[in-house]
């Protein structure tokens, strides 16, 4: 019926961003140019898989990609949600790569969502499994997102290359989010994290732990480190060997700073998977303590309600609020973080007013959110 | 009213009490029932409760009942100054609505209103404006007044009594949440008699009362004096509109939505020339109501369509409150109201023309007064006045300048599309003229007070107003002087243009301030001339801000030496006015600013290439899917040419990934220094510097900026800094202790707290029984304060710009809205009397699809609605017809088809259209016509969901016969048409008409029943099914299952606006109409009829058994042959013989039976006689009275011929 009138954007870059704003918002949107200058052209493994999941949350949703792969048509349709959903991830993402988006989805729906995802489950890429139960969902508290119905359970851990993890989550709905004033940061008053293995030596977890605390001992009594060693397939270990920590510090106003990282063979490109695979070496598990741990004492550094992995999620959510006015310090603006903003300006209409704040070396960020409401949700 | 002044020895007369009268009745009443109240206290234990669960069950009752009284909170967004309230006055034709209007603006301005058209604004207190609005007459502008009224006064027809579109209107208002309603009766003065007259107010207040709610207030009008309304009544009124409290409304709270009191066609008149359809650009002026609305939003107009917002401009407020505007003498008195479409405020509005008008003893031509003019009456100058000055005054031609201009404009800056606009608003000189005028008179008002606030509006705004500027000087100052202004003004808006900058307007310490950020520097050096030139001219003020932009631009760009020179210049200025501080202070801050621009920048890019790609879209027709297969596949180079937007030549395909962490650089956290720098970051380290941390940046942000950036000033910076973060503080402190205090006073005492205002109607119990329980309730109320609390500081410490950007336009602005490409006809029909509403679409809500909504059909609607038939609906803004199909939700939450709505129940209806937020309420009408004499209010709904598909379903019911039967299976023939249907349904439940259940099972192979005719293919479609028993030939195979309903995907707009508006707009018409035009009949299924049933009685065959098992029978089974009897038995032969004393007995009877049967037929002979007489008698009277009726008949038809040949030859003389 009629003309649809479709925002054009171009080029792959915050594929996440726009499809989720235009999905909330419901724009149309047309993509142009996507990796157009590549040897091998047209949208990537896991953007097609992003847009299936999207396709399969929301209901009479449309997507339309030209023979090349390089142009995008989306028209979105409603955010239906629903449990008993089940979405393959694929092995060139992470999980947490379609987790970001899911969550900000799932909280607009019509109904609760629940849903299997399958895939790799820790990265070096995107923020691991770990990260978001213990950071991400704290954060949505703060928005006034109720904490009973969010739930994330990891099945089984998989690594790259060949994944093997799956993870339940749940996510309620929200009629609308509340805006917040998170600019206090507090003090970091106790440091928790998770160290995993799978089908390798239990060792390795044993060692990190060990060396991570190592840095922390000079700064903090309360660190406690978990660990989740699986060795067996039936005790949910992935198809590949791997290891990874996830720490997340607790600031005293209910903050939390993560940093994780995963050591795992990576997947290279397929022409070298040809070849045979040639194992490099991965780096020592001790070394990967410690270079996490520092990652941490730099994001606490840097300051922040958020490290730098969430600032983008935290600008959409902040977006996403009523039309109030949110406050929220971060630290060093990160690059993802920049260009959330782009597309929030973009796609939403919502500025930020952004302010250093020197004496700390943090930036404050105001907006007047725009209003979202959930409109999918059945009144009875 | 009328009091004595001052003399208080004056005796009064004693008040005397009435004895007699409804009064006197009334408080013996009182006194009784007084009376009654003391005698229940004399005991007080009588009246005490004795039942415990009773009490507890009205106590529980009693606090239900507050419960259902609370409203949930809203939160009230809008933190500027109010826009007008709209009182909409509605009521049938003829029953004083204009005439009502006139004499409320006369109350208020003492001004006489010639016509009412269009919307009035008047100021009517220190804090508060209305706005007046006649409702039309037709349903459409009814519906239209109903979204937009804060108040409507019903008037009703005291003499006449209610009429239906009183009731249509209260019912649209209630669909549209709800406003304020006041009932005002006129016309009483025909009521002679005064018995009847309070009769009447009676009856009508209470069926008022019924449809609103007991103790609406109705106000009554008793008759004209001099052709106008009673000044006292009058007052009254005004009184109960001045302290009435408007609730907020949930739907316009969360849409921006104008009431257009301006229009104006701007197309560019050679366009119009070239053809006079083409489409047009519109410019609509009104108050910004409701919401923010943000610069991209796109709005509906109601009756024309929706539009995205070419450009919207914030101008002064054309009718403000006495209280922020300053006292300017004369003017004062004529900005109490503004009606532009009236023809008030100096313009009258005609259909292609505007008018203005002067007052005779403001017009003087002679040119000697000019120059005294300029000194001593600067600012009372009239608009016509000036216009004609103008034109006396021209030295040269106006093409002459025009072409200067031009040629110093392009020596300049050579841009491409300053060009374009130049060129532009060249041709469109002529008719701009009148419009311009408006601002140039506020030019005149506020040009001689310096430092006065420079209106918005006439702050060149944009290039039209800008120019309208231009004109000015050209009056005021010889031509040299003139053009070169001219061009300094035209250099601004370029340099403006270049950088790319929404101009936006923010006021500094009374004074306008035009932000412009420059992309590149631009040669102001020749500005400074025109501007020593000027000094200690009228305009001094006026270039002189200019010159603080330049200032600011240069400095920004180079830090030119001519700057300084410039800064001395004002610093001379603005010595005579004693306010170097402030402007110093000026700098300070917008150096501060310039600071957070720059980081913002640095995000955003700069703010025009943002704005461009919003704008670049692609329209693409859906339908045509061919013609977007063309579009993917063009060459790259072209489309590179296309998406010009690009983003700064940045890699697009960058990978998403919110982790930027690398291991690389990393500190050696190990080495005491490093990971001591962090310690106070932990709860190891020091308390109170982590504490200090959060709070310093929290006060100071602003000042904080000033040192780091790369400020030149630093010293000044520093030395102002300081004393800013005092504001600072103290604001933050004032804030603060406000937000505490209304927390308290939520807390404690709810009728003083400001939120009190929006449930003003519960009582001051209801407060005092809030205390005690302080409950959810007074938490949310507290939230929501709070937050308000909140939003409005963080918003005050933002500078105009900024704020602009982030929030949008506030409520309660003038603002001016540009929409291109409107039809012709909107321009061409427009009608002043019909107010037009232009409303902001919310998220999501441009898209359609399919919405359910709960209907239900009104109960005054005679007929039943049925599915299909088009209806129009009023959703939101927007009306529009569309075809909804009925249904219903089943036990099992199946969504059954109806074919018509249910009489007295809701339904559930499915229509397609443009979604809108689910509880918006729905308003259905089938009919536009004025003449039709019913209620044309069909039904009214309310939005549950909306989908993108429909799920309803309807029965259907699939009937086969058996054309094979074996055991127990059957095949079954003409159930289904191919054998893929029969692999649909199997499994499927059938059953015969005998009750027999069975199932399909497949589709039946090559067999008998499907055997091919003639060597063709194998007749397809037959089933092979099982049943529970064998089935007969004879019997009939159902299968009963449900099938989807599409729902028409039909929705058409409603476009009154671009009709005549007399025309009733006719969209598709239903069934019933087209076969009344076509006079068709409506067919009929003959086999559907009823028919009389004809049962024959059945006829059973003897029992006939069979020889074989006769003989197998035992003997007394077997049938015998028994012969029949000739005679009868003996037992019925004989003869009885009575004994005597038997007999004597039965003689007696027969006797005593004789005497009474005589005595029955005697009696029942007498009473036949009475009944005759009875009946003559009545028969009698009868014929009297009908002699009698005939004959008053006869005289009442006389006396009306009489009369209506009187009323003839009065017509025809």
């Amino acid at each position: 019926m009629g003309k649809i009138t479709y925002k054009k954007l171009k080029g792959s870059q915050n594929m996440r961003q726009r499809l989720l704003l235009a999905t909330l918002k419901s724009t149309p949107i047309l993509i142009e140019d996507i990796h157009a200058d590549d040897t091998l052209p047209g949208l990537r493994p896991h953007e097609i898989s992003l847009l299936y999941l999207f396709e399969k949350l929301t209901d009479d949703c449309l997507v339309e990609i030209n023979e090349t792969g390089t142009k995008l048509k989306y028209r979105p349709g409603i955010i239906v949600g629903g449990s008993n959903l089940l979405h393959d991830c694929g092995l060139t993402r992470a999980i947490g790569y379609f987790l970001e988006p899911l969550i900000l989805l799932g909280l607009f729906a019509r109904k609760p969502l629940a849903i299997i995802l399958k895939g790799i489950t820790n990265d070096s890429k995107d923020p691991s499994v770990d990260t978001f139960r213990s950071t991400t969902f704290p954060m949505l508290k703060h928005f006034g997102v109720p904490s009973e119905g969010l739930k994330l359970e990891i099945k089984s851990r998989g690594v790259s290359p060949h994944g093997g993890g799956e993870v339940h989550l749940a996510v309620p709905t929200v009629q609308h989010l509340t805006a917040t004033m998170w600019t206090d940061e507090g003090m970091v008053k106790r440091i928790r994290g998770e160290a995993f293995t799978t089908r390798v030596s239990p060792q390795l977890g044993n060692e990190m732990i060990y060396a991570a605390r190592g840095i922390f001992n000079n700064l903090l009594p309360d660190v406690y480190i978990a660990s989740d060693y699986r060795k067996r397939l039936e005790a949910g270990s992935g198809n590949s060997p791997g290891y990874g920590i996830s720490l997340v510090a607790e600031t005293t106003s209910g903050c939390c700073i993560s940093a994780d990282t995963t050591i795992s063979y990576t997947r290279g490109n397929e022409a070298e998977d040809i070849e045979g695979e040639d194992k490099k070496e991965l780096i020592p598990a001790s070394d990967v303590g410690e270079k996490i741990a520092s990652v941490l004492l730099e994001e606490i550094e840097k300051g922040g309600v958020v490290d730098s992995t969430h600032q983008g999620l935290l600008f959409l959510l902040c977006a996403l609020c009523p039309k109030d006015v949110s406050k929220v310090r971060v630290g060093k603006l990160s690059p993802y973080g920049i260009e959330t903003l782009r597309q929030i300006k973009d796609l939403l209409d919502v500025q930020f007013v952004i302010k250093p704040d020197p004496s700390t070396g943090t930036v404050i960020l105001k907006c007047w959110g725009s209003g979202m409401k959930n409109l999918s949700r059945k009144t009875t | 009213m009328a009091m004595d002044s001052g003399t208080g020895e004056q005796s009064h007369r004693a008040h005397r009490s009435r004895h007699s009268g409804a009064s006197a009745k009334k408080k013996a009443k009182d006194k009784n029932k007084n009376q009654n109240s003391d005698q229940k206290q004399q005991n007080p234990k009588a009246f005490a409760f004795r039942s415990n669960a009773k009490a507890k069950r009205l106590q529980s009752r009693a606090v239900e009942k507050e419960q259902r009284r609370l409203h949930l909170p809203v939160m009230d967004r809008s933190y500027g100054e109010l826009p007008p309230f709209v009182v909409v006055v509605q009521g049938p034709p003829q029953v004083g609505k204009s005439l009502l209007i006139k004499t409320l603006v006369k109350h208020y301005t003492k001004h006489n209103v010639p016509e009412v058209r269009g919307p009035i604004t008047i100021v009517s207190g220190k804090q508060r404006r209305l706005q007046f609005v006649e409702c039309p007459n037709d349903i459409n502008g009814m519906i239209d007044a109903a979204k937009f009224a804060d108040l409507a006064l019903l008037l009703i027809d005291g003499s006449y009594g209610f009429e239906m579109e009183t009731f249509e209107f209260l019912n649209i208002l209630q669909v549209h949440g709800f406003p304020k309603v006041m009932g005002v009766l006129t016309h009483l003065d025909k009521f002679k008699d005064v018995k009847k007259l309070k009769k009447t107010k009676q009856r009508l207040k209470h069926r008022f009362w019924t449809e609103i709610y007991d103790g609406a207030k109705l106000f009554y009008l008793s008759g004209l004096i001099h052709g106008k309304y009673p000044k006292r009544e009058i007052h009254n009124l005004a009184r109960f509109i001045s302290v009435m409290k408007f609730p907020p409304l949930s739907w316009r709270i969360s849409h921006p939505y104008i009431l257009i009191d301006r229009l104006e066609d701007v197309t560019p008149p050679e366009r119009v020339q070239m053809n006079n359809k083409c489409d047009r650009n519109v410019t609509l002026y009104g108050y910004l109501r409701g919401c923010n609305l943000k610069k991209g939003t796109k709005v509906h107009i109601a009756g024309v369509g929706d539009f995205s917002l070419a450009g919207v401009t914030g101008l002064s407020d054309p009718c403000p409150l006495p209280s922020a505007a300053k006292k300017k003498g004369l003017r004062d008195k004529e900005k109490l109201f503004y009606a532009p479409m009236s023809g008030l405020g100096d313009l009258l509005y005609d259909k292609d023309a505007v008018y203005i008008n002067i007052n005779d003893h403001l017009v003087q031509y002679s040119k000697v007064d000019e120059m005294g003019g300029t000194t001593h009456k600067g600012n009372k100058w009239d608009v016509g006045e000036a216009l004609v000055k103008s034109l006396q005054n021209i030295k040269n031609p106006i093409d002459e300048k025009l072409e200067k201009s031009k040629i110093s404009l392009f020596s300049q800056n050579p841009s491409n599309s300053l060009d374009a606009e130049g060129l532009k608003t060249d041709s469109d000189e002529a008719p701009k003229l009148i419009r311009d005028i408006e601002p140039l008179e506020q030019y005149q008002s506020d040009g001689k007070d310096d430092d006065s606030d420079f209106d918005e509006g006439s702050a060149d705004s944009d290039l039209d107003d800008s120019k309208s500027s231009d004109q000015d000087e050209g009056v005021q100052e010889d031509s040299m002087q003139n053009t070169e202004g001219r061009n300094f003004e035209r250099n601004a808006d370029a340099s403006e243009l270049l950088a790319q900058v929404m101009e936006q307007v923010e006021f500094h310490s009374g004074r306008k301030r035009r932000k412009a950020i420059f992309g590149d520097g631009v040669d102001h050096s020749n500005l400074k001339g025109t501007d020593e030139e000027n000094e200690g001219d009228k305009y001094d003020d006026h270039d002189e801000d200019n010159d603080d932009e330049s200032t600011e631009g240069t400095e920004s760009c180079s830090g030119s030496e001519f700057s300084d020179g410039d800064n001395e210049d004002l610093k001379s200025d603005e010595d005579g006015m004693g306010n170097i501080s402030k402007w110093r202070a000026s700098l300070v801050e917008r150096a501060s600013k310039k600071q957070n621009i720059n980081l913002m920048q640095l995000v955003y890019g700069k703010s025009a290439a943002t704005s461009n790609a919003s704008v670049n879209e692609v329209r693409d027709d859906s339908e045509n899917e061919e013609s977007d297969g063309d579009e993917f596949f063009k060459p790259k180079g072209q489309k590179a040419k296309n998406l010009k937007e690009g983003s700064d030549g940045e890699n697009t395909d960058t990978e998403d990934c919110s982790k930027s962490t690398s291991f690389s650089e990393l500190k050696n956290w190990k080495e005491e220094e490093v990971y001591e720098s962090v310690r106070d970051r932990f709860t190891t380290g020091d308390w109170s510097k982590g504490a200090l941390r959060n709070q310093m940046s929290e006060a100071r942000t602003e000042e904080e900026d000033d040192k780091d950036g790369d400020f030149e000033d630093v010293e000044t910076g520093d030395k102002f800094g300081s004393h800013k973060e005092d504001d600072d503080a103290i604001e933050e402190r004032r804030l603060k202790k406000l937000a505490l205090r209304t927390k308290f006073d939520s807390h404690y005492d709810g009728s003083e707290a400001p939120e009190a205002e929006t449930d003003i109607q519960h009582g001051g119990k209801f407060h005092r029984s809030q205390e005690n329980d302080s409950g959810y309730y007074d938490k949310l109320k507290e939230e929501i304060e709070l937050q308000k609390q909140i939003n409005i500081a963080e918003l005050e410490d933002l500078d105009e710009t900024t704020r602009l950007e982030i929030e949008g336009f506030r409520t309660g602005m003038y603002i001016r809205l540009e929409v291109h490409d409107v039809p012709f006809e909107m321009i061409e029909y427009f009608d002043p009397c019909h107010p037009i509403l232009v409303g902001g679409i919310g998220l999501g809500e441009e898209n359609v699809g399919y919405m359910q909504t709960r209907l239900k059909r009104h109960r005054w609607h005679k007929k039943v609605l049925k599915t299909r038939d088009p209806i129009i609906v009023s959703i939101g803004w927007r009306r529009y017809q569309t075809t909804p199909v009925y249904a219903i939700e089943d036990q099992n939450g199946r969504h059954r088809m109806l074919k018509y709505t249910p009489e007295h129940m809701h339904c559930l209806a499915m229509f397609w259209g443009p979604l809108a937020p689910p509880k918006t309420g729905v308003l259905a009408v089938q009919s536009l016509s004025n003449n039709q004499a019913g209620f044309r209010i069909i039904a009214t709904a309310c939005i549950l969901e909306f989908n993108h598909a429909a799920r309803i379903v309807k029965k259907i019911k699939l009937v086969g016969h058996p054309c094979k039967i074996f055991k127990k299976t059957a095949l079954v023939k003409d159930m289904f048409t191919s054998d893929l249907e029969v692999a649909r349904f199997e499994g499927a439940a059938i059953r015969t008409v005998s009750g027999i259940r069975g199932q399909v099972k497949k589709a039946a192979k090559e067999e008998i029943g499907n055997l091919p005719k003639k060597g063709g293919q194998p007749r397809e479609g037959i089933a092979r099914c099982t049943f529970e028993d064998r089935i007969l030939m004879s019997d009939i195979v159902f299968l009963r299952a449900w099938t989807q309903v599409e729902v028409p995907q039909f929705y058409n707009p409603l476009t009154t606006s671009l009709q005549p508006r007399e025309k009733t707009w006719q969209g598709m018409k239903t069934v019933a109409e087209l076969r009344r035009e076509h006079n068709l009949a409506v067919p009929v299924n003959k086999d559907s009829l009823y028919k009389p049933i004809e049962r024959k009685p059945r006829k059973f065959n003897p029992l006939v058994i069979p020889k074989a098992l006769q003989a197998d029978l035992p003997f007394e089974s077997k049938p015998k042959n028994i012969p029949h009897r000739k005679r009868p038995l003996l037992e019925d032969r004989r003869a009885v013989v009575m004994e005597p004393h038997e007999r004597k007995v039965h003689a007696l009877v027969q006797h005593l039976q004789l005497i009474r049967n005589d005595k029955m037929k005697k009696r029942k002979l007498k009473e036949e006689q009475k009944r005759k007489e009875v009946e003559a008698q009545r028969a009698k009277d009868e014929q009297v009275l009908r002699k009698r009726r005939r004959e008053e008949r006869q005289e009442r038809y006389r006396e009306q011929d009489k009369l209506k040949k009187k009323m003839r030859r009065h017509a025809e003389g």
